[in-house]
């Protein structure tokens, strides 16, 4: 079960890791600027649709429009208190499950019987979409960041205990075996050791768990808000202020590429060496 | 027994794996007993499956000793020790450190790793071929290349007794070759670790001939010493000793005793009416 569930790092890492190093040179630049391309289009004709009076911009917002409420957040200052709101939930959120999942995961990865008594567990926590805590969340811990933090947590632990979990089990005994024949400490054993092993599995964790821990302060905020980007786009809609709507939610989108970028960045940076070249 | 000029002193050694599902104790090594002289070069081989690496990895500390003797330099071994070096059988080199690092990690774990030491590593890369390549990432050589690296790293700690496990097993015949003339010219060679007492497994007897002063058979399993056999020839070896009549009789001989524990294996292994052709 856990198997389909995990993202293999090793094909996680080669697709995030070889596309750059194989469109070196104009090859790069073309699909760079394919991808400005498509944007362009659909924000031009989201635009032109909105001109024409096709559709009507009450309702639609427009590029424009868009952008003119993103200057006058940035000017105003306006978007920084719910920007910073979000992103220290989903820092205390995430920071928390790494703290708590790896080691945890390696521990269980390493025993047979703590494998076998949380397995089923994490399965099934992991399967069940983390929406439908919210309401039982809201009754054990408010409304507060407090509680916000708590669905960041419950939504991206799971995905990285069974990844940390997978690696720890898929760790190579004979690695071990030269720890030991060389006489290195227990610390030494996992600092240098254990932990590189299962970096791969780690990081492939990670990456899900900030995709999903981002998207549980989105959705915690938009549910329970009174601060924070999902609360932010929430009430602009509720106000028919569907430019400011829009620009809050592209502000959640630079957020959510540079999180996912900086992710693969490290993933490339530390398990190069488990792509085979 | 000689046990005052003995490096190794196996007696009456019992090894065994005790059954995790049924607790049910499976012998390895049974009433085991020979010596390894100072300096000497010994190899053991016997039928595959006999208990020859749960063997070495007793004599690494991987393993515990079920009873008996088990000493070097007249202490009895009870886990790892910075005086015994493993070469592993699959290179088991940590893929996310360059060949460097790899080599530098006994001296690392050992806390030893300064300026001189950094110097012993390159003086051993340049010793087995790889002076060149000490940047280089484990994914990026070959079997032969991993296998001098792991041969490296088990001499970086200038061992008391070292340990290789069919360490060419897993190399093509032509690499295998190589690998030979390379270890006896490495053991030759270093200055630091010359004349260096070691214990290399085998299931190759040519091999074991090859490189060994001394070759030890042992039984099928569980094992107990069947023969040990010295080996008279001149060193350095070259490649054309083992077309000599003295290289082949001894080859012979040895093949023959193997071969005979296999056919008992078989046989014992088909029935009890079997074992009369033995």
């Amino acid at each position: 079960m856990a198997i389909a569930q995990l993202s293999s790092p090793r094909s996680g890492t080669s697709v995030q890791g070889k596309t750059p190093a194989a469109q070196r040179g104009p090859r790069r630049y073309e699909h760079v600027l394919l991808g400005l391309l498509g944007l362009g289009a659909v924000f031009g004709g989201w635009q032109l649709f909105t001109s024409l009076g096709i559709v009507d911009p009450t309702f639609a917002s427009s590029p424009i429009g868009l952008f003119g409420a993103l200057v006058d957040y940035i000017r105003s200052g306006a978007i920084w208190a719910p920007l910073s709101s979000t992103l220290s939930t989903v820092a205390w959120g995430i920071g928390i499950s790494l703290v708590v999942g790896i080691p945890l995961g390696l521990i269980i990865g390493r025993s047979r019987i703590l494998h076998g008594l949380t397995e089923p567990l994490i399965s099934i926590m992991y399967s069940v979409p983390y929406v439908v805590f919210l309401p039982i969340i809201i009754f054990w811990f408010g409304i507060d960041q407090q509680a916000r933090i708590v669905i960041v947590i419950w939504s991206s632990i799971f995905p990285l205990l069974i990844n940390v979990v997978a690696g720890s089990r898929n760790l190579d005994l004979s690695y071990l075996h030269v720890a030991q024949v060389y006489c290195a400490s227990r610390f030494l054993t996992l600092r240098a050791v254990a932990l590189p092993a299962t970096s791969p599995y780690i990081l492939a964790g990670v990456r899900q768990a900030v995709g999903r821990g981002l998207v549980g302060a989105i959705v915690a905020e938009l549910f329970m808000g009174s601060a924070g980007m999902g609360y932010l786009v929430q009430k602009q809609t509720s106000n028919f202020q569907m430019d400011e709507a829009m620009a809050a939610i592209a502000v959640i989108a630079v957020v959510a590429i540079t999180l996912t970028r900086a992710v693969a960045y490290f993933e490339r940076r530390f398990t190069s060496w488990s792509t085979s070249t | 027994m000689n046990t005052n000029h003995s490096k190794l002193v196996v007696e009456n050694l019992c090894l065994g794996h005790r059954s995790r599902l049924n607790g049910k104790f499976t012998t390895a090594c049974e009433d085991l007993s020979f010596d390894v002289q100072e300096g000497e070069f010994v190899a053991i081989v016997g039928p595959s499956g006999c208990g020859k690496t749960t063997f070495l990895s007793a004599v690494a500390g991987l393993m515990p000793v079920a009873s008996g003797r088990l000493e070097l330099d007249g202490h009895q071994l009870s886990g790892p020790g910075r005086d015994r070096s493993l070469v592993f059988q699959h290179a088991s080199l940590f893929p996310w450190r360059n060949v460097f690092g790899n080599v530098s990690f006994p001296l690392q774990a050992q806390k030893r790793l300064d300026e001189k030491g950094k110097k012993r590593i390159q003086q051993l890369l340049e010793l087995v071929g790889l002076g060149e390549n000490g940047d280089t990432y484990p994914r990026e050589l070959s079997g032969g290349m991993m296998q001098r690296v792991n041969l490296a790293r088990a001499l970086v700690t200038d061992p008391e007794l070292l340990l290789l496990d069919e360490p060419f097993a897993a190399l093509d015949a032509q690499t295998r070759e190589v690998m030979q003339s390379e270890l006896t010219r490495i053991w030759q060679a270093d200055e630091v670790s010359a004349g260096k007492t070691a214990v290399f497994i085998t299931h190759d007897v040519p091999e074991a001939v090859f490189l060994a002063d001394r070759v030890i058979v042992f039984s099928r399993g569980p094992a107990h010493l069947i023969e040990s056999v010295p080996v008279d020839l001149a060193r350095p070896r070259t490649r054309e000793m083992k077309r000599s009549p003295e290289f082949l009789a001894i080859t012979d001989h040895i093949l023959d005793l193997v071969m005979q524990q296999s056919d008992e294996m078989r046989s014992a292994s088909h029935g009890h009416s079997a074992t009369v052709v033995a």
